[in-house]
């Protein structure tokens, strides 16, 4: 055995699988603990099966960007080894996250606690744009919270740098519902305003409890989008007209925000009107929205330990979680359970799954598009 | 990628010292003749891989970071247990991806069977099976220990000189409004720029894709190799190389006449101060840049001695983007001109001599190699040939995959 193979074996010693938790579209996600100290961890097995296609693009990409990205509200890969053929990430072990919460009837927010998780989702998501990484996958889902209430970012099978701004970028990324006009009208060249958008519909389905811009098709979220805000005229968003996908999806007013979000502060609304700018370019960014006043005004956020967690989730039996596996959740993020969709439906009635996959990219058009 | 290089596994983890490098190749150097050998391996397997890179269309980051990956997977392994024509596909593949370029897997197997099948490598095992490449892919990945980020030295040497494509950019993009951001955050603030004329910027530019023929990317951070083919640059390229002369000359009158070539401590004691000339003060410039200026020399000279073993490397010169043929224009006219102390030049010199047979072709390479993997094989058949035997699985492994 060589030196290599030793460390590797140093390392596999090091963590103990307890019991498959998960199972997304290429890991199979445990529960299972750090030897030495009992410290819970999930470990993400990245399935190479029969070697037939490689290494899926999701799964380099969430290798490449957690090697590198460490910071309190992203999420930690504590260690990589390899088991046989099977590629082992581990990931801290996190158990609930937004969109359980967002979701828990019986939790209530406080305006102080949405000020604390949009303060952690902005701390982690400034940092990933300080590092010239876009997201392109946030949503609730992927806002995971550990026990102390600490809010991280999870699943970069998504991410990529934007250190190079000339290069071609595919616009089918981010789920439907968080999805920026521009990328709906298949804008290339794009920059970290596109994440920006996702965290205002974050923001806003924070304040509603249920999602703020659900649209039924590409299509239709357009349509969505500009019921809420407003059609946007040249002046709001120059140039939108000229982008490749560009077609008129009809006229609606401008209503004020006010009248949806009866109970906000002024800050708050300035804030959210300010994430959800059309034009990307002025659109706030992460650092500056940090900065807003909204943060300063009172009440201060809460302290993370302080947050609304859902009731101990009671783990179901693994069958049952079997049936019902969301893909769009295999993140790195592992969920003691499934996270209920019932709720989800309802504001769905067709009954199909809307929850657009935005990660299942066929690999012919990341070859086009990326 | 861009984050923060001191932060990042290649700073921290990939950045080896002469030693490791040494003690890498230590299996290896038990089978070759030649420890010489080894050196134009690195040269050789760079170019495959440069060559293989152009056929997929990859950028040259693309290229360079295949590159890498092929550089530091041989820190763990050797040449003569692997099988370095798979690995070499495997990190094309994987780089693809990590670059966001990918190549699907049947495109890679077809690309890279049809290309080592030419001559001269004729490799005629190279796996069909989309498996076996994936199989590899995964052995790659594993002994990269994920670190899939690499930095390079493009981009200092694009912020540095200004050449940044902004222009570019709005025509190609042609879409309004898209919001990519190029403010001072990505390009820096403008201070500091070195004002280079096209052809010395695409000099340093093929430096650097020359430095990958060799170990420099596992030794140094990549901003110093950036600033050393700057450095490179601007002395041999014509023009600014008299404009130099003529600020040094103006600068103290005798003692730099009789040597060209600054070394780097002239330049850092001789340029304070003096940036009065309407052309930017080249020296003043390195010496303000906050960086170890003995460093960089150090470098140029490793450099240096990479073209100086190139120069003995056979090979058809259908490369392009390599600097070779500028560096080898003046290395030789200065050793004309009478630079006789500079231990740099004399390399070049002998190679008038009758010592040419030193030289390495790929053929011949490929044989050496082949020679390397035949004694490794037997020496482990017959463990009594007094040699360790070190049982390996990466052999067992990469003969299943290749």
């Amino acid at each position: 055995m060589d030196a290599v193979e030793k460390a590797n074996t140093a390392r596999q010693k090091r963590w103990v699988k307890d019991r498959k938790v998960g199972e997304g579209t290429y890991a199979v996600v445990y529960q299972g603990r750090e030897a030495s100290t009992s410290r819970k961890v999930a470990i993400k097995k990245i399935k190479v099966g029969q070697f037939k296609d490689g290494l899926d693009m999701s799964a380099i990409r969430e290798v490449k960007y957690l090697r590198e990205l460490h910071h309190q509200n992203v999420i930690e890969l504590l260690d990589v080894f390899s088991s046989k053929t099977n590629l082992n990430l581990v990931l801290e072990f996190l158990d609930s996250d937004l969109e359980m919460i967002i979701q828990d009837r019986s939790l209530v927010f406080l305006p102080a606690d949405i000020k604390a998780w949009m303060a952690m989702t902005l701390r982690g998501l400034e940092f990933c744009h300080r590092n010239f990484m876009l997201h392109r996958d946030l949503k609730p889902n992927n806002l995971l919270i550990a026990s102390d209430g600490q809010l991280k970012i999870a699943d970069f099978g998504l991410a990529r740098d934007f250190a190079d701004p000339g290069h071609k970028m595919t616009c089918q990324v981010i789920t439907r519902w968080y999805r920026p006009p521009e990328l709906l009208f298949g804008c290339r060249y794009y920059s970290s305003a596109v994440d920006i958008w996702s965290v205002g519909c974050i923001f806003a389905e924070l304040m509603l409890r249920t999602p703020y811009l659900p649209g039924e098709s590409d299509m239709d979220q357009l349509k969505t989008i500009f019921r809420a805000l407003g059609t946007p005229t040249e002046e709001d968003w120059p140039g939108h007209t000229k982008l490749p996908d560009y077609v008129p999806v009809g006229q609606f007013p401008r209503t004020p925000l006010r009248d949806l979000f009866t109970a906000a502060s002024g800050d708050t609304l300035n804030l959210l009107s300010r994430f959800l700018v059309y034009e990307p370019r002025r659109r706030i960014n992460a650092r500056d929205a940090l900065n807003h006043a909204y943060f300063f005004a009172l009440p201060h956020p809460s302290h993370p330990s302080k947050l609304p967690k859902p009731a101990a989730q009671t783990s179901r039996p693994l069958e049952e979680l079997d049936g019902n596996v969301d893909m769009a959740g295999a993140g790195p993020g592992v969920k003691a359970a499934a996270p209920n969709k019932l709720k989800r439906k309802l504001t769905s009635p067709d009954g199909t799954d809307l929850r657009p996959l935005a990660r299942r990219l066929d690999f012919t058009q990341h070859a086009k598009h990326s | 990628m861009a984050t923060d290089f001191w932060a990042s596994s290649h700073y921290k983890r990939w950045i080896v010292d002469r030693g490791t490098l040494k003690e890498s190749r230590s299996d290896d150097l038990q089978y070759v003749d030649d420890p010489e050998y080894l050196d134009f391996f690195a040269i050789f397997f760079a170019n495959v891989i440069t060559k293989l890179g152009k056929k997929l269309n990859f950028r040259q980051r693309v290229i360079a970071t295949a590159i890498v990956f092929f550089r530091r997977f041989y820190i763990k392994n050797s040449y003569c247990e692997t099988d370095p024509f798979i690995v070499i596909a495997a990190c094309c593949y994987v780089a693809g991806k990590a670059e966001e370029s990918p190549v699907h897997i049947k495109n890679m197997v077809a690309e890279a069977r049809l290309f080592f099948s030419q001559q001269p490598y004729g490799v005629k095992y190279f796996p069909s099976d989309n498996s076996k490449l994936a199989e590899m892919e995964f052995y790659l990945v594993a002994d990269l220990e994920c670190d899939l980020t690499v930095f390079h030295p493009y981009r200092t040497l694009l912020s540095i000189c200004k050449k940044e494509s902004s222009n570019d950019l709005q025509t190609e993009a042609g879409e309004v409004g898209v919001g990519v951001d190029d403010g001072p955050r990505y390009w820096g603030s403008g201070d500091g720029q070195l004002e280079l004329p096209d052809d010395a910027f695409q000099l340093a530019w093929s430096i650097v894709n020359d430095t990958y023929r060799s170990d420099l990317c596992l030794l140094y951070p990549p901003h110093l190799l950036a600033i050393t083919a700057l450095y490179l640059a601007v002395v041999l390229h014509g023009p600014t190389r008299e404009l130099l002369q003529q600020q040094s000359h103006s600068v103290e009158a005798t003692p730099v006449h009789s040597s060209p070539r600054r070394s780097s401590r002239q330049s850092s004691s001789t340029s304070l101060g003096h940036a009065k000339k309407p052309s930017q003060d080249f020296v003043a410039f390195f010496a303000d840049l906050n960086i170890s200026m003995p460093l960089v020399a150090t470098i140029a000279q490793e450099i240096i001695s990479l073209y100086t073993l190139w120069e003995r490397y056979l090979e058809d010169s259908d490369l392009v983007d390599s600097a070779r043929g500028t560096f080898y224009g003046h290395a030789s006219a200065q050793t004309q001109s009478g630079g006789s102390h500079s231990g740099v030049s004399t390399p070049v010199e002998s190679l008038d001599d009758a010592q040419k047979p030193h030289g390495a072709t790929p053929t011949f390479l490929l044989q050496v190699l082949t020679r390397m993997r035949e004694n490794k094989l037997s020496d482990m058949a017959h463990a009594s040939s007094g040699r360790p035997v070190a049982v390996n699985k990466m052999l067992e492994r990469t003969q299943a995959a290749g």
